[in-house]
C-alpha cells in the first residue's frame, strides 16, 4: 500500500512537471512550439493514471496550454490500465510506443491526437532525463535545442514562484 | 527470437477454410441465433456476380439475406457505417455477413461496433482498447481478395468524412465470429489486384513480425504467412485459375492477418494510409512502392529481426549459405525481387510517380503519415523530415 501510494504521489508530480516543461519548451524548443501550435483550438487531453490514481487534463485554448480541473469529455482521453505501469511510464523506465507496444494503455479518441502527444513526450523526455534513460525507452534520442539544465532552472523559477503548483488541481497556469 | 517483457495475443475468429466454405455461412448464422443477416457487400462484387454466389448459398441452405447493401464505395466512411446501422434498425436484422475486400470488411465492422455498442455515431467510438463487450451482434465475413486479412483483425480503419482522415477503431469486439476462406472467391480476382493485395499481405507479415510489438505468436503466423506468400504470390498472379496457390494465399492473408492484429504494422502502412488519404493511391498499390524503401529506412535498427526472416523468404537451405552480417539486406533484396517479378507480370506501379503523386504533394503526406497511429511502433520512430526523405526516395 505504501508503494502504490508512493506512485500514486511520484506520478502527480511528474504529470504537473510534464505540464510545465511543455509550456516552457515552448519557448526554448522550436519542435515543442510547432506541435503545440499545428494543435486545432480546442484540442483536448485526458490523462488518467489508472482508475483511481491522479489525472491530467489540459486545454490548447487561444494558443495556451492550460491545465484544467476537469473535462466533460476529452477529445482524446488516455487511461493507463494501472498504477506500476502509469509508475513507469512517467520516471522514464517505459516509453510511450513501448506502453502502447505494451498495451499499459487504452485511448478513447483519434489516434492522430495520441502520435503528436507522443512527439511532444520524447522532447520531454530528452531534456528532463539523462540520455542513458531515454535511450532505453525512445528509439531515436531527439537532440536538445538548448541545455536542460536552463530547462530545469525555469521550471524550478516556475515552481518556487507559484506559476506551476504541485499540488493543485485546479490550476490555470500562465502561458 | 526476442521475447518482450510482456505481450498479449487474441484471436477469437472460427475459421472455415477451404471446400464448400461458403455453403455453411447458413449454419454458422443458426448456431450464433441469427436468422435475418444484413448482407453487405460493394457494386462491383454485386455485379460480377461473386456476391450471388454466396447469396445464392446462403438460400439453398435455408437462410437468406434479409437484406442487401452493396454500396459499400472503395473508399468507405463513417457515414457509410452510420447509415448501414441505421438500415439494420429500421429492417429488423439480427446479424451481419460481409462480402468484400478490406473496405467492406472494415465498413462491416463499423456497423458491428455501432449496433452493438448501441451507439448513433460511429465517430464517438474511435480509439484504442477503450470499449467494453456491449450487445452481441453475429458477424460473418467473406473476405474476395486475399490482402487485408481484416477477416481476423481487431481493428476498423475508416475514412472521416470531415477530416478526410483514416480513423482507427482498436478493439476486440471488432473482430468478426466466422470468416469464411473460400478459394472461390478470389478466383476470378485479377492479376493487378492479385499481385498487390498478396504483396499488401506480405508487408502485414513483414511489419508485423518486426515492429516493436511483435511478439513470439505473432511472430510465428507472421513467418509462417511469409513463407506462403513467397511459394505461392507469383503463381496466383500467373495462373489465376491455379486452385492451390489461391487457397494458399487466402490462408496466408488471413495469417498474416492474425499477426499483425497482435503485433500492429509499421512506417508502410503509416505512409501507406497517407497516400491513400492525401493522393488516392490504392493502399496495396502503396504497399508495394513502399515496402523496401522503409525496410532500408529501418535496417539501422531492425537488422537482426529482417535477418531472421530470411529463412521464411528464401528457404532454409539457401539461407543457410547467406552470412549473419548479410541476412537482412538479403531479405530486402528477396523481397525487391519478388516486387520486380510482380511489377513485370502485371505493370503495377513501383514509384510514387508511376503512381500519380505530385512531388507538391508530398509535405501534406509526410505530416498526415507521422499522425498515423500505425508508426507509434514502428521499430525506427520518424519525423515529417524523415518520412519525407523516404517519399523522395520512392518518387
Ligand atoms: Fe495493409
Amino acid at each position: 500500500m505504501v508503494k502504490h501510494a508512493l506512485q500514486r504521489l511520484t506520478v502527480a508530480v511528474v504529470l504537473r512537471i510534464v505540464h510545465a516543461a511543455l509550456i516552457e519548451l515552448r519557448h526554448l524548443d522550436s519542435r515543442v512550439a510547432r506541435e503545440l501550435e499545428r494543435l486545432p483550438d480546442g484540442a483536448s487531453y485526458a490523462i488518467h493514471a489508472s482508475a483511481s490514481g491522479p489525472h491530467l487534463f489540459v486545454v490548447w485554448q487561444d494558443a495556451h496550454l492550460r491545465r484544467v480541473a476537469g473535462l466533460s469529455q476529452a477529445g482524446c482521453a488516455i487511461d493507463i490500465k494501472a498504477m506500476p505501469l502509469a509508475f513507469s511510464l512517467f520516471t522514464g523506465q517505459m516509453g510511450l510506443a513501448q506502453g502502447y507496444a505494451r498495451h499499459a494503455f487504452s485511448v478513447a479518441g483519434d489516434v492522430g491526437d495520441v502520435m503528436r502527444l507522443a512527439r511532444l513526450i520524447s522532447l520531454v523526455e530528452a531534456y528532463l532525463f539523462p540520455k542513458w534513460m531515454t535511450r532505453r525507452i525512445l528509439t531515436d534520442v531527439p537532440h536538445t535545442e538548448c541545455s536542460p539544465l536552463r530547462v530545469y532552472a525555469r521550471l524550478c523559477a516556475g515552481f518556487l514562484t507559484g506559476r506551476y503548483k504541485l499540488y493543485f488541481t485546479e490550476t490555470t497556469p500562465a502561458p | 527470437m526476442m521475447i518482450p517483457p510482456y505481450f498479449e495475443f487474441q484471436n477469437a475468429v472460427k475459421l472455415l477454410c477451404g471446400e464448400l466454405a461458403l455453403e455453411r455461412i447458413a449454419s454458422e448464422l443458426r448456431h450464433l441465433g441469427a436468422s435475418r443477416p444484413l448482407v453487405l457487400s460493394d457494386a462491383v462484387l454485386a455485379k460480377i456476380g461473386t456476391l450471388s454466389r454466396v447469396t445464392q448459398a446462403m438460400e439453398a441452405e435455408g437462410c437468406p439475406p434479409a437484406d442487401l447493401f452493396t454500396d459499400i464505395p472503395v473508399d468507405s466512411s463513417l457515414l457509410v457505417v452510420n447509415r448501414i446501422a441505421e438500415l439494420y434498425r429500421s429492417g429488423h436484422c439480427d446479424s451481419l455477413v460481409a462480402v468484400g475486400g478490406g473496405s467492406v470488411i472494415d465498413t462491416a465492422k463499423g456497423v458491428r461496433l455501432v449496433l452493438s455498442q448501441q451507439a448513433e455515431d460511429i465517430l464517438s467510438l474511435a480509439g484504442v482498447e477503450n470499449l467494453c463487450r456491449g450487445r452481441h451482434v453475429p458477424f460473418l465475413v467473406v473476405p474476395t481478395t486475399a490482402g487485408t486479412g481484416s477477416e481476423c483483425t481487431g481493428a476498423a480503419v475508416i475514412r472521416n468524412d470531415k477530416t478526410q482522415v483514416k480513423m482507427e477503431f482498436i478493439s476486440p469486439f471488432v473482430e468478426p465470429d466466422v470468416a469464411v476462406i473460400d478459394p472461390r472467391m478470389t478466383q476470378g480476382l485479377p492479376p493487378r489486384a492479385t499481385a498487390s493485395t498478396g504483396f499488401d499481405a506480405l508487408c502485414h507479415a513483414v511489419e508485423a513480425a518486426t515492429c516493436l510489438q511483435a511478439n513470439p505468436l505473432s511472430t510465428a503466423y507472421a513467418h509462417a504467412a511469409m513463407e506462403l506468400i513467397m511459394q505461392n504470390l507469383e503463381e496466383a498472379t500467373r495462373n489465376g485459375s491455379h486452385r492451390e496457390a489461391r487457397f494458399a494465399m487466402a490462408v496466408a492473408s488471413t495469417m498474416a492477418g492474425i499477426a499483425f492484429s497482435n503485433s500492429m504494422v509499421g512506417m508502410v502502412h503509416a505512409v501507406g494510409h497517407a497516400l491513400g488519404g492525401v493522393c488516392y493511391v490504392p493502399h496495396a498499390v502503396a504497399m508495394m512502392i513502399l515496402l523496401p524503401h522503409v525496410m532500408r529506412y529501418n535496417l539501422s535498427h531492425a537488422g537482426d529481426a529482417y535477418a531472421a526472416l530470411l529463412p521464411h523468404l528464401i528457404g532454409y537451405p539457401q539461407a543457410e549459405g547467406v552470412p549473419q552480417a548479410e541476412r537482412a539486406e538479403a531479405a530486402i533484396s528477396a523481397i525487391g525481387q519478388l516486387r520486380e517479378s510482380l511489377a513485370s507480370l502485371t505493370g503495377l506501379p513501383l514509384t510514387l510517380s508511376e503512381a500519380g503523386v505530385k512531388e507538391e504533394d508530398l509535405e501534406r503526406v509526410a505530416w498526415v503519415a507521422i499522425n498515423d497511429g500505425s508508426l507509434i511502433v514502428n521499430p525506427r520512430s520518424a519525423d515529417e523530415e524523415q518520412v519525407l526523405a523516404v517519399l523522395k526516395q520512392a518518387m
